[in-house]
């Protein structure tokens, strides 16, 4: 399979700090591959160096077949975690300005911006200033400004930070109208739930370490089962329920691990019996249960080569 | 690849230009400017006449004759010196009308504007007298009898002066002693304005002519041996002329001399104003966090040199806008505030100095050259902060190094060949105020050459250095990176 981008090796150091440590990596053509990690775990330093913005101390990457990102600049489309605006410029003249950067001519770039813009719901905004515009809008603009240009690889650092759940299903359906079209979007993000439900392939830094990568079946596949529960009452009789090794609680929705051996029949008994169950469904784990233990064994074994010292 | 840097120039200009606030701060200078020069001609013109009286002593005549010199004594000093310049040109008209032919015999308005001009050129000395005789004009002598004071007693009259000052009806009285050609220690000046002092001065000079005058006569000396006697030696200005012959100094050689400073001291304000915007601009992208998007289009050079350049057709529209209102406001000014300054004349003037010695070329490579030097410290030192308070304190040594031209002008302007002037012709951050300083001199063509071709190698290694820290400053966040750490980006191929 070709691949849009691939890291062998990378590492990369600040000073005595290493945010990325050898990291490998293949994102294939035309899909959406999601890069989850918690704060600091070096998802954007990884996206910086694939951007050439900084660059590896060691290893190698290869973005649309090149050694270094400025070759291909004008194909890649790229959106900072840092998004910013000139709040002077108007919207049309901005994602156009971002359009001839990328080496667009004039009169493409001016009437593109506005095709754009008007067929995601901002034309009324062409000649507004982006001062004026909320942060929603604000980032959708952004959004446009990244592919204008029409990139065949796209990189989006955290592009649902902020939004409202409007706002963040319209990021998501310009994501999915991206792949449509036959591009490759790599987003970063701590939203499981968006990883999940857009998401061809995940992978994961923790701790500047790769934990998994691969489809979200592949990530999914060997892990133990769980009861997913929605659920009406007191949450917080939940975490007595026997044979429970782990309870994800959300208020009305539960993700609930069972130690080896028990019976997830039981579990619904009692559970009838303490809640008001609305739905009950015991199978693969969630993204999120996925990350929560990544972090907590990475950490524990992190903690352990520590204590053997 | 250039283009792009045309790009962010062009969005950097178009985005300054646009904005109602740069051209309100553009305009505010020359409006202020303009606003200070007329209030100050329209105060002069409407200052209040203050009155003031005089109580002789003596009981001779000395008041009556001290208020006729005060009033005309400087302007015949005046006039009698504007006669006996016969080969100044200027005055030949004004001649004829006071010649044997012309029927004129006391000076009028339009001989005194004459005297005026021609008394700008003349030794400061001169031009106090001429001070001197507008005082008068400013106040307003009342006699004692006008004041309702009378009675013989002194002490009395004194005493009812004393309550008109008080109560602000007198701005002041003098005293002339009971025998002025003995001793002046009775004379006195009463007044409770401690600040204004120039109708205390100007009566005083009166008085010391009147009195020597009456002391020379008492002593029975000829006046001719007493002109003679009290005579000042005066230098003619001269200067060596082409041929080598000894020449007057003529309007344009002067303005030669000093329009080079009047260029440096533009040139510092330009070059000053514009790499200021440059560092709040380079500060203020990096709060709006714009710069990463654009890395990801342009490369860190492309951006900075678009910068650099975008800032600078800035400077250029806002100085280009200042010149042409210094211009209409030289042409316009002199009318509208009904000033008898020949504006149109000393501009031409100017104009035919710039002209032959091709100052604006210099202006237009040495603006080019120190803004792009600056510009280069400075993007650089915006790069790596995150506010201007944290730039201010990288401010500091650039400013003293900044200061340095500005504090030197006027030497180098006297000795515009000599050995300060010469060595700091080599400091690339001095080259451009120094050179264009020196202009009146002029220096050698080698050292025109040589100076500008080391500020251009300057400028490059600047610029690279400045590359080099931008990139890694613009992405930076949190504190401003020690020196230590600077040097070691620089370091960095």
């Amino acid at each position: 399979m070709e691949h849009a981008l691939t890291l062998d090796g990378v590492t990369k150091r600040f000073g005595s700090f290493t945010a990325v440590a050898d990291l490998s990596l293949q994102v294939p053509k035309g899909c959406i591959y999601g890069f989850l990690g918690q704060n600091g775990a070096g998802k954007t330093t990884t996206i910086r160096m694939v951007m050439s913005i900084f660059h590896p101390d060691s290893g190698t990457l290869s973005v649309l077949g090149h050694p270094d990102a400025a070759q291909v600049k004008d194909r890649l489309g790229y959106l900072p975690e840092e998004k910013g605006l000139y709040k002077k410029m108007k919207t049309a003249e901005i994602v156009a300005y971002f359009g001839k950067l990328k080496g667009m001519d004039r009169s493409t770039a001016n009437q593109r911006a506005k095709e754009l813009l008007t067929r995601y719901g901002l034309g009324d905004w062409l000649d507004k200033r982006c001062e004026a515009m909320s942060k929603g809008m604000g980032q959708k603009v952004q959004v446009l400004g990244t592919i204008i240009h029409e990139p065949e690889l796209v990189i989006l650092d955290e592009p649902f930070s902020g939004l409202d759940p409007v706002n963040r299903d319209l990021m998501r359906d310009l994501i999915l109208d991206m792949k449509r079209q036959g591009r490759t979007v790599i987003f970063s993000t701590h939203g499981m739930e968006h990883a999940e439900q857009i998401c061809d392939y995940v992978m994961m830094i923790h701790k500047s370490k790769l934990q998994f990568a691969g489809t979200l079946s592949q990530v999914k596949q060997g892990r133990d089962l769980g009861i997913q529960l929605d659920y009406d009452g007191d949450g917080s009789v939940l975490q007595q329920l026997p044979g429970a090794e782990r309870v994800n609680d959300h208020g009305k929705h539960a993700e609930i691990f069972l130690h080896r051996g028990e019976d997830p029949q039981q579990a619904l008994r009692w559970l009838v019996d303490h809640v008001t169950v609305r739905r009950f469904d015991y199978r693969e784990p969630s993204l999120h249960e996925i990350f929560v233990r990544t972090v907590d064994e990475a950490n524990q074994k992190l903690a352990a080569a520590g204590g053997e010292r | 690849m250039a283009n792009k840097t045309v790009l962010v120039a062009q969005r950097e200009y178009l985005e300054n230009v646009r904005t109602k606030t740069f051209w309100i701060g553009i305009l505010i200078v020359p409006i202020l400017i303009g606003l200070s020069v007329g209030a100050t001609a329209l105060l002069q013109r409407f200052k209040q006449t203050q009155r003031y009286t005089v109580l002789d002593l003596g009981g001779a005549d000395l008041l009556a004759r001290a208020e006729r010199e005060f009033r005309s004594g400087d302007t015949k000093v005046l006039f009698d010196l504007a006669r006996t310049m016969q080969d100044d040109p200027q005055l030949a008209s004004l001649r004829q009308q006071l010649g044997p032919g012309g029927g004129a015999t006391e000076p009028g308005a339009e001989q005194l504007l004459a005297t005026f001009e021609w008394m700008q050129r003349q030794p400061p000395e001169l031009l106090d007298r001429l001070a001197k005789l507008q005082t008068a004009g400013l106040y307003h002598y009342v006699p004692l009898a006008a004041l309702g004071i009378d009675g013989a007693d002194d002490s009395a009259r004194e005493h009812q002066l004393n309550q008109r000052v008080q109560k602000g009806e007198l701005f002041a009285y003098f005293v002339l002693g009971k025998a002025p050609n003995e001793d002046t220690k009775d004379f006195r000046y009463v007044s409770n304005n401690l600040t204004d002092d120039a109708l205390r001065s100007a009566y005083a000079s009166a008085l010391t002519r009147l009195v020597q005058k009456d002391r020379i006569q008492q002593a029975g000396i000829a006046p001719a041996v007493a002109k003679k006697i009290q005579e000042r030696v005066e230098f003619q200005a001269k200067q060596v002329d082409a041929s080598g012959a000894t020449a007057d100094v003529k309007k344009e050689n002067v303005i030669d001399k000093w329009a080079p400073m009047g260029f440096v001291y533009f040139l510092w304000l330009a070059i000053f104003s514009i790499a200021n915007l440059l560092l709040t601009n380079t500060i203020e992208e990096k709060g709006n966090r714009t710069i990463e998007v654009l890395l990801s289009s342009v490369s860190p050079g492309q951006l900075m040199q678009g910068k650099i350049w975008g800032i600078a057709a800035t400077g250029m529209t806002i100085v280009g806008t200042w010149v042409g209102f210094g211009l209409l406001a030289a042409w316009i000014a002199p009318t509208l505030l009904g000033m008898p300054v020949d504006g149109g004349g000393m501009l031409a003037a100017l104009f035919t100095a710039l002209r032959n010695s091709g100052y604006l070329l210099a202006f237009v490579f040495y603006f080019l050259g120190g803004f792009l030097l600056y510009a280069a410290v400075l993007v650089a030192i915006g790069s790596v902060c995150n506010t201007l308070k944290e730039a201010q304190n990288l401010m500091q040594p650039v400013m003293m190094v900044l200061m340095v031209p500005l504090l030197s002008m006027v030497f180098v302007t006297q000795e515009p060949n000599g050995i300060v002037a010469r060595v700091m012709s080599w400091v690339p951050l001095f080259t451009p105020f120094t050179m264009m300083n020196r202009a009146g001199g002029p220096p050698a063509v080698w050292e025109y050459v040589g100076t500008s071709l080391l500020l251009l190698v300057t400028i490059w290694l600047a610029m690279k250095g400045a590359g080099k820290i931008f990139r890694v400053g613009v992405l930076m966040t949190g504190n401003p990176p020690k020196l230590k750490e600077i040097f070691g980006w620089l370091r960095q191929s």
